[in-house]
Protein backbone atom coordinates (compact mmCIF):
# COMPACT_ATOMS: atom_id res chain seq x y z
CA UNK A 1 0.00 0.00 0.00
CA UNK A 2 2.82 2.54 0.04
CA UNK A 3 2.93 3.34 -3.51
CA UNK A 4 5.07 5.98 -5.22
CA UNK A 5 8.15 5.78 -3.10
CA UNK A 6 11.33 7.59 -3.95
CA UNK A 7 14.79 6.63 -2.47
CA UNK A 8 17.17 8.78 -2.37
CA UNK A 9 19.85 7.87 -5.31
CA UNK A 10 23.03 6.51 -4.18
CA UNK A 11 26.34 7.68 -4.61
CA UNK A 12 29.51 7.03 -3.62
CA UNK A 13 30.23 8.02 0.30
CA UNK A 14 26.52 8.58 1.04
CA UNK A 15 25.01 7.12 4.08
CA UNK A 16 23.52 3.77 4.30
CA UNK A 17 19.60 3.75 3.13
CA UNK A 18 17.92 2.34 5.80
CA UNK A 19 14.21 1.56 5.25
CA UNK A 20 11.58 1.44 8.25
CA UNK A 21 8.08 -0.47 8.15
CA UNK A 22 9.24 -2.22 4.46
CA UNK A 23 6.18 -2.59 2.52
CA UNK A 24 7.06 -5.92 1.04
CA UNK A 25 5.65 -9.16 1.96
CA UNK A 26 7.27 -12.69 1.23
CA UNK A 27 5.09 -16.40 0.69
CA UNK A 28 6.74 -19.16 1.51
CA UNK A 29 6.09 -21.86 -1.46
CA UNK A 30 6.92 -25.32 -1.74
CA UNK A 31 9.29 -25.92 -3.99
CA UNK A 32 7.94 -27.55 -7.39
CA UNK A 33 10.93 -29.36 -8.58
CA UNK A 34 13.17 -31.42 -5.77
CA UNK A 35 15.76 -28.72 -4.10
CA UNK A 36 18.42 -29.59 -1.82
CA UNK A 37 17.23 -29.45 2.25
CA UNK A 38 19.05 -26.14 3.49
CA UNK A 39 16.87 -24.53 0.60
CA UNK A 40 13.97 -22.40 0.91
CA UNK A 41 11.77 -20.76 -1.78
CA UNK A 42 10.19 -17.61 -1.06
CA UNK A 43 7.72 -16.05 -3.76
CA UNK A 44 9.15 -12.24 -3.21
CA UNK A 45 7.90 -8.86 -4.72
CA UNK A 46 9.87 -7.81 -8.20
CA UNK A 47 11.76 -4.97 -6.87
CA UNK A 48 13.20 -6.99 -4.24
CA UNK A 49 16.86 -7.71 -4.30
CA UNK A 50 19.22 -10.47 -3.34
CA UNK A 51 20.45 -8.42 -0.47
CA UNK A 52 16.55 -6.93 0.63
CA UNK A 53 15.45 -10.55 0.68
CA UNK A 54 19.53 -11.24 2.96
CA UNK A 55 18.67 -8.43 5.17
CA UNK A 56 14.65 -8.82 5.21
CA UNK A 57 14.90 -12.23 6.92
CA UNK A 58 18.31 -11.63 9.00
CA UNK A 59 16.58 -8.58 10.87
CA UNK A 60 12.99 -8.93 10.63
CA UNK A 61 13.04 -13.50 11.31
CA UNK A 62 16.34 -13.68 12.69
CA UNK A 63 16.65 -16.40 10.12
CA UNK A 64 20.47 -17.23 9.17
CA UNK A 65 20.76 -16.33 5.21
CA UNK A 66 23.80 -18.00 3.07
CA UNK A 67 22.77 -17.03 0.04
CA UNK A 68 20.16 -15.73 -2.07
CA UNK A 69 19.66 -16.92 -5.70
CA UNK A 70 16.72 -14.85 -7.77
CA UNK A 71 14.93 -15.12 -10.90
CA UNK A 72 12.03 -13.80 -12.49
CA UNK A 73 8.91 -15.97 -13.67
CA UNK A 74 6.92 -15.12 -16.40
CA UNK A 75 3.48 -15.77 -16.03
CA UNK A 76 1.47 -16.94 -19.39
CA UNK A 77 -0.28 -14.68 -21.67
CA UNK A 78 -1.57 -17.46 -23.59
CA UNK A 79 -4.28 -18.23 -22.09
CA UNK A 80 -8.03 -16.80 -23.60
CA UNK A 81 -11.27 -15.50 -21.67
CA UNK A 82 -14.97 -16.05 -22.96
CA UNK A 83 -14.28 -12.76 -25.40
CA UNK A 84 -11.47 -14.25 -27.02
CA UNK A 85 -8.90 -11.90 -25.66
CA UNK A 86 -5.83 -12.43 -23.51
CA UNK A 87 -5.69 -13.58 -20.24
CA UNK A 88 -2.06 -12.53 -18.33
CA UNK A 89 -1.03 -14.31 -15.24
CA UNK A 90 0.98 -11.67 -13.10
CA UNK A 91 4.68 -12.21 -13.15
CA UNK A 92 6.57 -13.17 -9.95
CA UNK A 93 9.83 -13.52 -8.69
CA UNK A 94 10.79 -16.92 -6.81
CA UNK A 95 13.94 -16.36 -4.44
CA UNK A 96 15.86 -19.87 -3.52
CA UNK A 97 17.71 -19.05 0.12
CA UNK A 98 19.98 -21.26 1.54
CA UNK A 99 20.06 -21.21 5.20
CA UNK A 100 23.96 -20.85 7.11
CA UNK A 101 24.97 -22.89 9.87
CA UNK A 102 24.39 -25.77 8.22
CA UNK A 103 20.06 -25.38 9.06
CA UNK A 104 17.76 -27.37 7.30
CA UNK A 105 14.44 -26.85 6.29
CA UNK A 106 11.80 -28.75 5.09
CA UNK A 107 7.77 -27.82 4.20
CA UNK A 108 5.53 -28.91 6.59
CA UNK A 109 2.17 -30.64 5.73
CA UNK A 110 -0.32 -27.44 6.83
CA UNK A 111 -3.54 -29.35 6.08
CA UNK A 112 -3.27 -32.74 8.19
CA UNK A 113 -6.69 -34.80 7.98
CA UNK A 114 -8.41 -34.02 11.14
CA UNK A 115 -11.05 -36.30 12.26
CA UNK A 116 -13.63 -34.41 13.73
CA UNK A 117 -16.31 -35.56 16.18
CA UNK A 118 -19.87 -33.65 15.02
CA UNK A 119 -21.55 -32.28 18.17
CA UNK A 120 -24.81 -33.76 18.43
CA UNK A 121 -27.97 -31.46 16.81
CA UNK A 122 -25.28 -29.12 14.80
CA UNK A 123 -25.86 -27.70 11.12
CA UNK A 124 -22.54 -29.72 10.50
CA UNK A 125 -24.08 -33.18 11.69
CA UNK A 126 -27.20 -32.74 9.99
CA UNK A 127 -25.13 -31.74 6.61
CA UNK A 128 -23.44 -34.83 6.61
CA UNK A 129 -26.18 -37.04 7.33
CA UNK A 130 -27.93 -35.58 4.55
CA UNK A 131 -25.14 -36.28 1.88
CA UNK A 132 -24.90 -39.74 3.40
CA UNK A 133 -28.52 -40.32 2.76
CA UNK A 134 -28.14 -38.51 -1.35
CA UNK A 135 -24.99 -40.67 -1.58
CA UNK A 136 -26.84 -44.00 -0.79
CA UNK A 137 -29.75 -43.31 -2.60
CA UNK A 138 -27.73 -42.80 -5.99
CA UNK A 139 -25.99 -46.20 -5.51
CA UNK A 140 -28.29 -49.23 -7.23
CA UNK A 141 -30.15 -52.37 -5.64
CA UNK A 142 -27.19 -54.37 -4.17
CA UNK A 143 -28.62 -57.15 -4.83
CA UNK A 144 -28.27 -56.56 -8.50
CA UNK A 145 -24.63 -58.18 -7.99
CA UNK A 146 -22.98 -55.16 -10.54
CA UNK A 147 -25.24 -55.86 -13.34
CA UNK A 148 -26.03 -52.13 -15.01
CA UNK A 149 -29.62 -51.14 -15.09
CA UNK A 150 -29.29 -51.61 -19.51
CA UNK A 151 -30.29 -55.39 -18.58
CA UNK A 152 -33.75 -55.71 -18.41
CA UNK A 153 -34.89 -57.24 -15.54
CA UNK B 1 9.96 9.81 31.05
CA UNK B 2 9.75 11.11 34.33
CA UNK B 3 12.01 8.88 36.19
CA UNK B 4 15.77 9.01 35.58
CA UNK B 5 17.14 6.01 36.89
CA UNK B 6 16.97 3.14 34.49
CA UNK B 7 14.86 0.90 36.85
CA UNK B 8 12.58 3.48 37.02
CA UNK B 9 12.60 3.95 33.31
CA UNK B 10 12.31 0.03 32.28
CA UNK B 11 8.66 0.23 35.17
CA UNK B 12 7.54 2.90 33.71
CA UNK B 13 7.79 0.85 30.48
CA UNK B 14 6.53 -1.91 31.25
CA UNK B 15 3.31 0.09 33.04
CA UNK B 16 3.23 1.81 29.76
CA UNK B 17 2.73 -1.38 28.00
CA UNK B 18 0.12 -3.18 30.32
CA UNK B 19 -2.03 -0.22 30.01
CA UNK B 20 -1.31 0.05 26.19
CA UNK B 21 -1.53 -3.51 25.20
CA UNK B 22 -3.73 -5.70 27.36
CA UNK B 23 -3.02 -9.06 26.36
CA UNK B 24 -6.01 -11.14 27.49
CA UNK B 25 -5.68 -15.07 27.61
CA UNK B 26 -6.90 -17.18 25.02
CA UNK B 27 -10.44 -17.99 26.29
CA UNK B 28 -11.36 -14.46 25.54
CA UNK B 29 -10.96 -14.92 21.74
CA UNK B 30 -14.68 -16.78 21.63
CA UNK B 31 -16.20 -13.90 22.61
CA UNK B 32 -14.47 -11.83 20.28
CA UNK B 33 -16.44 -14.09 17.82
CA UNK B 34 -20.26 -13.53 19.60
CA UNK B 35 -19.10 -8.84 19.79
CA UNK B 36 -16.25 -7.97 17.89
CA UNK B 37 -17.00 -4.33 18.52
CA UNK B 38 -16.32 -5.15 22.51
CA UNK B 39 -13.36 -6.62 21.76
CA UNK B 40 -11.88 -3.93 19.85
CA UNK B 41 -10.52 -2.17 22.92
CA UNK B 42 -9.42 -4.97 24.54
CA UNK B 43 -8.05 -7.58 22.45
CA UNK B 44 -5.63 -7.00 19.40
CA UNK B 45 -6.29 -7.90 16.10
CA UNK B 46 -4.18 -11.29 15.92
CA UNK B 47 -4.56 -14.40 18.11
CA UNK B 48 -3.68 -13.12 21.45
CA UNK B 49 -0.71 -15.90 21.58
CA UNK B 50 1.28 -15.10 18.91
CA UNK B 51 1.47 -11.53 20.51
CA UNK B 52 2.07 -13.32 23.60
CA UNK B 53 4.87 -14.91 22.65
CA UNK B 54 7.15 -12.35 20.26
CA UNK B 55 6.11 -9.33 23.17
CA UNK B 56 8.92 -11.48 25.28
CA UNK B 57 11.47 -8.82 25.44
CA UNK B 58 14.41 -9.02 27.38
CA UNK B 59 14.89 -6.27 29.41
CA UNK B 60 18.84 -5.66 30.65
CA UNK B 61 19.20 -3.20 33.51
CA UNK B 62 22.62 -2.33 32.31
CA UNK B 63 23.99 1.17 33.37
CA UNK B 64 22.01 4.36 32.13
CA UNK B 65 20.80 2.38 29.15
CA UNK B 66 17.94 4.15 26.88
CA UNK B 67 14.75 2.47 27.07
CA UNK B 68 14.35 0.85 23.73
CA UNK B 69 14.47 -3.36 23.30
CA UNK B 70 13.81 -5.33 20.66
CA UNK B 71 11.77 -8.28 20.19
CA UNK B 72 14.03 -11.64 19.99
CA UNK B 73 11.93 -14.18 18.45
CA UNK B 74 13.68 -17.52 18.69
CA UNK B 75 11.07 -19.37 16.22
CA UNK B 76 12.71 -17.97 12.55
CA UNK B 77 10.89 -19.85 9.70
CA UNK B 78 8.23 -21.36 11.76
CA UNK B 79 6.89 -17.59 11.87
CA UNK B 80 5.54 -17.99 8.06
CA UNK B 81 3.20 -20.67 9.54
CA UNK B 82 0.51 -20.58 12.27
CA UNK B 83 0.47 -22.67 15.48
CA UNK B 84 0.18 -26.39 14.93
CA UNK B 85 -2.59 -26.26 16.90
CA UNK B 86 -4.52 -24.74 14.10
CA UNK B 87 -3.29 -26.81 11.12
CA UNK B 88 -6.42 -28.43 9.01
CA UNK B 89 -9.20 -26.05 10.75
CA UNK B 90 -11.72 -25.14 9.01
CA UNK B 91 -12.28 -21.87 10.52
CA UNK B 92 -9.60 -19.63 12.64
CA UNK B 93 -10.79 -17.24 14.57
CA UNK B 94 -9.40 -13.54 14.42
CA UNK B 95 -10.63 -10.25 15.85
CA UNK B 96 -11.56 -6.88 14.23
CA UNK B 97 -8.90 -4.96 12.18
CA UNK B 98 -7.75 -1.99 14.02
CA UNK B 99 -9.31 1.08 13.33
CA UNK B 100 -7.47 4.76 12.47
CA UNK B 101 -8.88 5.95 15.79
CA UNK B 102 -7.34 3.28 17.96
CA UNK B 103 -4.09 3.67 16.33
CA UNK B 104 -4.03 7.20 16.88
CA UNK B 105 -3.93 6.94 20.18
CA UNK B 106 -0.73 4.84 19.63
CA UNK B 107 2.91 5.92 20.52
CA UNK B 108 5.24 5.78 17.41
CA UNK B 109 7.20 3.17 19.07
CA UNK B 110 4.38 0.85 19.53
CA UNK B 111 3.55 1.89 15.93
CA UNK B 112 6.50 0.66 14.58
CA UNK B 113 6.35 -2.62 16.29
CA UNK B 114 3.04 -3.19 15.52
CA UNK B 115 3.79 -3.35 11.72
CA UNK B 116 5.84 -5.62 11.96
CA UNK B 117 3.64 -7.61 14.34
CA UNK B 118 1.08 -7.47 10.89
CA UNK B 119 3.75 -7.68 8.61
CA UNK B 120 4.64 -11.59 9.75
CA UNK B 121 0.85 -12.19 9.93
CA UNK B 122 0.29 -11.33 6.80
CA UNK B 123 3.11 -13.19 5.48
CA UNK B 124 2.06 -16.22 7.22
CA UNK B 125 -1.96 -15.56 5.66
CA UNK B 126 0.20 -15.49 2.44
CA UNK B 127 1.78 -18.75 2.43
CA UNK B 128 -1.24 -20.21 4.26
CA UNK B 129 -3.36 -18.97 0.72
CA UNK B 130 -0.73 -20.27 -1.89
CA UNK B 131 -0.38 -23.29 -0.09
CA UNK B 132 -3.92 -23.95 -0.09
CA UNK B 133 -4.48 -22.76 -3.98
CA UNK B 134 -1.70 -25.82 -4.42
CA UNK B 135 -3.28 -28.26 -2.63
CA UNK B 136 -6.74 -27.30 -3.96
CA UNK B 137 -8.55 -26.43 -0.36
CA UNK B 138 -10.00 -24.14 0.90
CA UNK B 139 -7.92 -21.43 2.90
CA UNK B 140 -9.37 -21.21 6.64
CA UNK B 141 -10.72 -17.71 7.41
CA UNK B 142 -9.74 -16.03 4.23
CA UNK B 143 -11.49 -12.58 5.77
CA UNK B 144 -8.42 -12.47 8.09
CA UNK B 145 -6.25 -11.42 4.63
CA UNK B 146 -8.53 -7.93 3.99
CA UNK B 147 -8.26 -7.54 7.91
CA UNK B 148 -4.35 -7.27 7.79
CA UNK B 149 -4.56 -5.56 4.71
CA UNK B 150 -6.55 -2.89 6.30
CA UNK B 151 -5.26 -2.29 9.57
CA UNK B 152 -1.55 -1.91 7.17
CA UNK B 153 -3.34 0.82 5.41
CA UNK B 154 -4.49 2.96 8.43
CA UNK B 155 -1.76 2.41 10.28
CA UNK B 156 0.66 4.27 7.65
CA UNK B 157 -2.13 6.80 7.19
CA UNK B 158 -1.48 7.89 10.90
CA UNK B 159 2.37 7.68 10.56
CA UNK B 160 1.95 9.69 7.61
CA UNK B 161 -0.26 12.33 9.45
CA UNK B 162 2.38 12.59 12.32
CA UNK B 163 4.78 13.34 9.68
CA UNK B 164 3.21 15.82 8.14
CA UNK B 165 2.09 17.48 11.24
CA UNK B 166 5.82 17.52 12.05
CA UNK B 167 6.97 18.68 9.14
CA UNK B 168 4.85 21.35 9.05
CA UNK B 169 5.66 22.84 12.54
CA UNK B 170 9.36 22.25 12.11
CA UNK B 171 9.63 23.42 8.37
CA UNK B 172 6.51 24.37 7.15
CA UNK B 173 6.50 22.71 4.50
CA UNK B 174 3.00 20.07 3.89
CA UNK B 175 4.54 17.71 1.37
CA UNK B 176 7.80 15.87 1.70
CA UNK B 177 9.13 15.46 -1.78
CA UNK B 178 9.29 19.15 -3.55
CA UNK B 179 6.80 19.56 -6.37
CA UNK B 180 4.88 22.42 -8.30
CA UNK B 181 2.26 23.26 -10.46
CA UNK B 182 2.66 22.74 -14.15
CA UNK B 183 0.68 22.60 -17.22
CA UNK B 184 1.32 19.32 -19.85
CA UNK B 185 1.22 19.42 -23.50
CA UNK B 186 -2.44 19.09 -23.53
CA UNK B 187 -3.47 22.05 -21.39
CA UNK B 188 -3.70 20.54 -18.30
CA UNK B 189 -2.61 22.21 -14.95
CA UNK B 190 -1.06 19.14 -12.33
CA UNK B 191 1.16 18.35 -9.86
CA UNK B 192 4.93 17.97 -10.61
CA UNK B 193 6.99 16.21 -8.55
CA UNK B 194 10.59 16.42 -8.61
CA UNK B 195 12.65 13.57 -9.06
CA UNK B 196 16.20 13.27 -7.88
CA UNK B 197 19.04 13.76 -10.81
CA UNK B 198 22.70 13.50 -10.86
CA UNK B 199 22.99 16.12 -12.95
CA UNK B 200 21.35 20.05 -12.79
CA UNK B 201 17.91 20.44 -15.97
CA UNK B 202 20.01 22.13 -17.83
CA UNK B 203 22.36 19.96 -19.00
CA UNK B 204 19.94 16.75 -19.14
CA UNK B 205 19.12 16.62 -22.78
CA UNK B 206 16.06 14.38 -22.52
CA UNK B 207 14.43 16.45 -19.99
CA UNK B 208 14.89 19.41 -22.77
CA UNK B 209 12.21 17.43 -25.34
CA UNK B 210 9.58 17.35 -22.24
CA UNK B 211 7.14 19.94 -22.64
CA UNK B 212 5.63 21.84 -19.70
CA UNK B 213 3.65 24.41 -21.85
CA UNK B 214 0.79 24.19 -23.93
CA UNK B 215 1.35 24.68 -28.06
CA UNK B 216 -0.78 27.53 -30.04
CA UNK B 217 -2.41 24.50 -32.09
CA UNK B 218 -3.63 22.85 -28.76
CA UNK B 219 -6.21 25.66 -28.13
CA UNK B 220 -9.14 24.57 -30.47
CA UNK B 221 -8.90 20.94 -28.83
CA UNK B 222 -9.39 22.19 -25.18
CA UNK B 223 -12.22 24.76 -26.44
CA UNK B 224 -13.97 21.64 -27.63
CA UNK B 225 -13.49 20.07 -24.49
CA UNK B 226 -14.59 22.78 -22.62
CA UNK B 227 -17.55 23.00 -24.92
CA UNK B 228 -18.11 19.21 -24.20
CA UNK B 229 -17.89 19.75 -20.39
CA UNK B 230 -20.43 22.28 -20.05
CA UNK B 231 -23.01 20.66 -22.62
CA UNK B 232 -22.72 17.63 -20.33
CA UNK B 233 -23.47 19.64 -17.50
CA UNK B 234 -26.22 21.17 -18.84
CA UNK B 235 -27.56 18.15 -20.25
CA UNK B 236 -27.53 17.25 -16.31
CA UNK B 237 -29.17 20.06 -15.27
CA UNK B 238 -32.05 19.74 -17.82
CA UNK B 239 -32.76 16.25 -16.91
CA UNK B 240 -33.47 17.02 -13.22
CA UNK B 241 -35.77 20.09 -13.72
CA UNK B 242 -37.61 17.53 -16.91
CA UNK B 243 -38.13 14.82 -14.08
CA UNK B 244 -39.33 17.40 -11.87
CA UNK B 245 -41.57 18.82 -14.27
CA UNK B 246 -42.99 15.11 -15.09
CA UNK B 247 -43.32 14.32 -11.77
CA UNK B 248 -45.22 17.72 -11.02
CA UNK B 249 -47.77 16.95 -13.56
CA UNK B 250 -48.35 13.40 -12.77
CA UNK B 251 -48.86 14.12 -8.51
CA UNK B 252 -50.16 17.90 -8.50
CA UNK B 253 -49.99 17.61 -4.80
CA UNK B 254 -46.25 16.71 -4.61
CA UNK B 255 -44.32 18.75 -2.12
CA UNK B 256 -40.57 19.41 -4.14
CA UNK B 257 -37.42 17.61 -2.41
CA UNK B 258 -34.97 19.64 -0.66
CA UNK B 259 -31.88 18.76 -3.08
Amino acid sequence: EIKNIVYPLYQLGNPQLRIFRPSWFLTLVRPGKEQPPDTVQFRIPMDMTKYDVKNYLEKIYNVPVGVVRTRIQFGSNKKRNHLNQRVKKPDYKVAYVQLAQSQTFTFPDIFPEKDRTLKEGSMEEMQEKFMEDEKQRQKSDPRRGGVTEWFGL
Amino acid sequence: MASSSSLGRVLTLCKRFQSVFRISPAISVQHCAVNLKRCQNNLLSEKSSLIASSWITPISFVGQRRALHTTVSRRGLEEFFDQPENWGEPNVKSGAPWTAKQLRTKSNEDLHKLWYVLLKERNMLLTLAQEAKRQSLQMPSPERMKKIERSMVRLDTVVRERETALRLLQTGQEKGRPGDWRRNVFGYEYWYRFKEYTIPWYMNKRHERKKFYTPHFVQPHIRLRIERFLRERARKVNLKRKTLAKLKERFPQMKLPSS
